[in-house]
């Protein structure tokens, strides 16, 4: 279906393409630098983009000195869930905004909205009582419930969800399908781009979520990835060497969801096909 | 799961007798909206109405709370640094809103692609967003860096004599940090916009194609229409985003030099953490909140009046 | 209000985790599990009343139960309080004590919303000094006179650090461990320049000359006479450090000597730049160890930083310790710095064991530990300097270097300091950067500070 870009067409995207990402990909480099170096080298000017005695111990070092590993399943683990929770719950109310017409639909979702707009800091202590009063302190289960019922994925999915056509639906309701029905065969089917927009998101905010797990999370064994980067920043030294190994190590996963997940983005396309 | 099944097939009220068809709807409404809205009241709008109370207050965090009226708007109104922080928001959020969305809808069609590879290099566009906020402030500082820094470099090289000094500079500071904020976020607000191309019908723009638009054409009339949900979305948290803005700040300037980047949601931590006044920190958030609402708003007026 | 809230709110959740929309993710810890059965409602406002328990007698009896205690850097190697617990737990085998380990820069956050928000903490360090006062004025941590005196404790062993966390007659924290500044220095840069090395009694006009001999080479090969670190205090402090000003004063042209000898320092080049340290991210670390600067007035805390990084082969430079030069209306050994506190928690329902664990870390055990590590406690005698002073890696003559007749606080203890302290940093960097003069930034700093301390 590209066949029909013509050659000089495409070599000028490339071209392109290859300046942005080289703007874009220009801290990835240098973390990976970092990563190969002593901390006193880190920030020395000019940069030495190719450390010329590259201290290949940091990766090793980031999994001795802290229980890392452990870090890594914990994440994963509210990830994971968080991220389902998030994607079923959301495109059901999506749904419900969307295409379900009945009074204080609209009042409903506008305090949605608003909310999104609160900064945390300001409802974090109500918030954290609140958990406290439920003994639900230093759990997993606490960063999961806070995560999991945000008003930004309904958002994002009730936006896309207003552009299914009417008629499709009404199609369907007069082929005798319930609400229900209608929702899981015909509105699911037509989310894959924006739920899978869903999915990254989600992933990301939850992988790299630092505040939520340094205010609600106590024992070592529970903590996050993001809470054992920090345990590299001490009062008085840092050791930029190991944080930026232990970065690189953890978007690996980050880059593994995407790739998988952006993929979404093609079928549309590639289904009905371009090339006419 | 067990959400789904309870609200899929258990009790399905739409077959009840004696039911008119608005509370039919209304109740079909709901069971799509309750799980959500559950856990949304109980764990994010309870502490939210909660903290709306509090701008009402003086409150110290433990002891028990005093009514105040409205003294803590007047005195976050009043107070230099709350206006300033206001009004640098708005320059912040405007730039960042306006730049980022143009910039993040033309690489969602620039990159709408089928290419070989073209999965990397959408990775590529969306690594500012993930990247650690650390590496990003520490990489932009070099780069900004006054003497030695790359940006001066290219702009002494193209003849300016007298290069800005960014971060170092309460000047320049705020356009730096507009600058890393729209290339962190731009491959974000992208992959919405891609998302939203894929639902427009190809036959639309096929049928474009035989009436002999240009690219340009088809984009504007066939294309751009069909965005508007989701432009909707990508302005609504661009600017509360941009109001919100706080980490990326913090570790590239922590608010300096002076208070020349100390935006709203700054001025909003420090209340809280630095002065320990809880009641003020709230105020300064329900400022935030009403701008926000009043553009959700005028965003709801315009659907609808587009709608009709 | 708040007992209301959070007794709804408990039914609320409760409600909500028996209907199953806590669902999947809740499965692994059962919510209401391994939690002491405490009140869900905060605890009375005023601050604890140890009187009636402090009645029952403690001695002799083996000390049993758990204590969550929070503290900062618990993993990093060589953790002070680390090595204090562990001391503890293994003369208390009876105890157990749960550490609540917290990223250093967001300790006082992480605090805050812990003791407002009623977890059940029981001891904590705090690790900024301008907190005190707002924990303290919240009644969050507990008045422990009444166990000082049943023990019999003499707060005179710590030298007048312990008044200062003494406010308004009530003890609200116990001195754990002391840093003050000192001067490190670069021992091979100096013996390149064939110049003496610093001498324990300097006054800070003869650290501004003796910093132009010892900078030497250019562009990228340069070495600094001095350097002075980011912060406000690294400047200030100097001029606090004859005790008669503070930074709560709000005429600041106590800062105006020391203002200049930075600015001129930073002009010709014998100290390195605010505005590259501050964009390029150097941290007084890494520009020291890599050799870079001869002379860097510092915190205490530095030296066991240095000792690592030279034992792991990370920095050869061959390090020394000399006294903090000194204005020159005091003599040497007036210095400045900052004394750590720890503090029970008001609403702990364990007041009787935390006081146990304070009176171990603070009293000679505990100052042992610290001392072992090469940190300096705040219960220091001749024998404790001179034990730390000889942990393996310490420079030579470090045990004079580190001898102290005087010692101010950097941040004084009292209501607005974390607001002043804010505030004279943002102007600080203005005055560095050459954005306002010295007299346009110490007079905004006077304006400013008396707004903050009059509202």
């Amino acid at each position: 279906m590209t066949n029909k870009m013509p050659v000089w067409k495409k070599v000028i995207l490339y071209v392109v393409l290859i300046f942005i990402c080289a703007v874009t990909l220009l801290p990835l480099v240098w973390m990976l630098s970092a990563s190969l170096k002593f901390d006193k080298d880190v920030f020395r000017i000019p940069i030495e983009w190719i450390p010329s005695n590259p201290a290949w111990s940091n990766y090793q070092r980031i999994w001795e000195q802290v229980p890392f590993l452990r870090f890594t399943f914990n994440t994963f683990k509210i990830t994971l869930i968080t991220t389902i929770i998030q994607v079923f719950t959301c495109s059901f109310a999506a749904y419900g905004f969307a295409k379900c017409k009945f009074r204080g639909r609209n009042a409903l979702f506008l305090i949605y909205v608003a909310t999104i707009a609160v900064p945390w800091q300001v409802y974090m202590l109500p918030q954290y009582s609140m958990m406290n009063a439920v003994h639900m302190l230093d759990t997993h289960a606490v960063l999961i419930l806070l995560h999991s019922f945000d008003a930004f994925g309904v958002f994002l999915l009730r936006q896309f969800c207003v552009g299914i056509p009417d008629e499709l639906l009404e199609a369907a309701r007069i082929d005798g399908l319930s609400e229900y029905g209608v929702y899981r065969k015909i509105v699911l089917p037509q989310m894959g781009p924006s739920i899978a927009t869903l999915v990254i998101f989600t992933f990301v905010n939850n992988w790299n979520d630092f505040m939520g797990p340094m205010i609600y999370l106590n024992s070592t064994e529970k903590k996050t990835i993001q809470l054992g980067i920090r345990m590299f920043v001490g009062q008085y030294s840092t050791e930029y060497g190991l944080i930026m190994a232990a970065s690189v190590v953890s978007l690996i996963p980050v880059v593994i969801v995407f790739l998988a997940f952006q993929k979404q983005f093609v079928q549309g396309i590639a289904t009905s096909g371009l090339k006419g | 799961m067990a959400v789904k099944e309870k609200a899929g097939r258990g009790a399905p009220p739409a077959k009840q007798r004696g039911m008119t068809l608005h509370q039919r709807n209304t109740l079909v409404g709901l069971s799509f909206i309750t799980p959500n809205f559950v856990g949304f009241f109980l764990l994010n709008l309870i502490p939210i109405v909660f903290a709306f109370w509090l701008s009402f207050n003086r409150w110290d965090g433990y002891n028990p709370m005093e009514f105040a009226g409205l003294d803590n708007f007047k005195y976050i109104f009043a107070h230099n640094v709350f206006q300033q922080a206001v009004v640098k928001t708005l320059i912040f959020t405007g730039c960042s809103v306006v730049i980022t969305m143009i910039l993040s809808l033309g690489l969602a069609v620039l990159i709408n692609q089928s290419l070989k590879g073209i999965g990397i290099f959408r990775t590529a566009i969306f690594f500012p967003h993930v990247a650690s906020v650390v590496a990003v402030a520490a990489v932009w500082q070099m780069l900004f860096q006054k003497d030695m820094g790359l940006i001066n470099e290219i702009l002494r090289h193209l003849g300016v004599t007298d290069v800005p000094g960014w971060f170092a500079s309460t000047k320049w500071a705020l356009f730096g940090v507009i600058i890393v904020n729209i290339w962190k976020s731009m491959g974000y607000y992208m992959i919405i916009y891609l998302a939203a191309l894929q639902d427009v019908p190809t036959s639309l723009v096929e049928a474009g194609m035989i009436d002999g638009a240009n690219a340009w054409q088809r984009f504007w009339h066939i294309k751009w229409p069909l965005l508007r949900n989701a432009t909707f979305f990508v302005v609504m948290m661009l600017t509360i985003n941009s109001f919100k803005s706080f980490d990326l700040i913090f570790a590239l300037t922590e608010g300096g030099p002076g208070t020349a980047t100390t935006l709203l949601s700054q001025y909003i931590y420090n209340q809280s953490f630095v002065s320990w006044d809880y009641g003020r920190a709230s105020a300064a958030a329900m400022v935030l909140f009403a701008i926000v609402a009043v553009i959700t708003l005028v965003q709801f007026r315009v659907e609808k009046k587009l709608d009709t | 209000m708040k007992r209301f809230l959070s007794l709804v709110l408990a039914l609320a959740m409760s409600l909500c985790l028996l209907a199953g929309c806590g669902g999947t993710g809740s499965n692994s810890e059962p919510p209401a599990g391994g939690q002491p059965a405490q009140d869900a409602a905060q605890p009375a406002e005023d601050t604890a009343k140890p009187a009636e328990d402090a009645a029952q007698p403690a001695e002799s009896t083996e000390l049993t139960g758990t204590l969550k205690v929070s503290g900062w850097d618990m993993e990093v190697s060589g953790s002070l309080f680390k090595a204090v617990i562990d001391a503890f737990t293994a003369a208390n085998p009876g105890v157990t004590i749960e550490a609540i380990d917290i990223p250093a820069a967001d300790y006082g956050t992480k605090l805050s919303v812990m003791l407002n928000g009623g977890s059940d903490v029981d001891v904590f360090w705090v690790k900024d000094a301008d907190t005190i006062y707002p924990i303290a004025s919240r009644g969050q941590m507990t008045d422990m006179n009444s166990y000082i005196q049943r023990d019999g404790l003499d707060l005179g062993i710590y030298n007048g650090q312990a008044e200062d966390f003494n406010i308004d007659g009530k003890q609200i924290g116990m001195p754990f461990r002391t840093d003050y500044y000192t001067l490190f220095y670069n021992k091979d840069i100096f013996d390149e320049c064939g110049v003496e090395y610093p001498s324990n009694d300097m006054t800070w006009t003869e650290f501004e000359e003796l910093a132009k001999k010892v900078t030497t080479g250019e562009g990228v090969d340069k070495k600094y006479g001095a350097y002075f670190h980011t912060w406000q205090a690294c400047v200030e402090n100097w001029a606090v450090q004859d005790g008669q000003h503070t930074i709560m004063d709000t005429d600041y042209s106590f800062f105006k000597p020391y203002y200049e000898m930075a600015l001129r320092m930073q002009e010709e080049g014998t100290c390195m730049d605010y505005g590259t340290v501050k964009t390029s991210n150097l941290t007084y670390t890494g520009v020291f160890s890599d050799g870079s600067v001869a002379m860097l007035p510092m915190g205490t805390w530095l030296a066991a930083t240095m000792i690592e990084k030279v034992k792991s082969g990370e920095s050869s430079v061959n390090w020394g310790i000399a006294t903090l030069p000194h204005p020159d209306n005091v003599e040497a050994g007036y210095v400045v710095g900052a004394t750590t506190p720890i503090s029970i928690n008001a609403a702990s329902p364990n007041q009787d064991l935390a006081w146990e664990f304070v009176k171990f870390v603070c009293g000679p055990d505990g100052a042992a530990a610290v001392a072992g590590l090469g940190g300096v406690p705040a219960l220091l005698d001749d024998a404790t300097l001179k034990a730390l002073t000889s942990v393996d890696g310490y420079p030579e003559g470090a045990l004079e270097a580190l001898q102290v007749k005087n010692m101010v606080r950097d941040r004084p203890i009292a209501d607005k300091v974390s607001e002043v302290n804010q505030m004279l940093g943002e102007q600080h960097s203005l005055i560095m950067l050459g954005e306002v003069s010295i007299d346009e930034g110490l007079a905004g700093m006077g304006e400013q500070s008396k707004t903050i301390q009059g509202g």
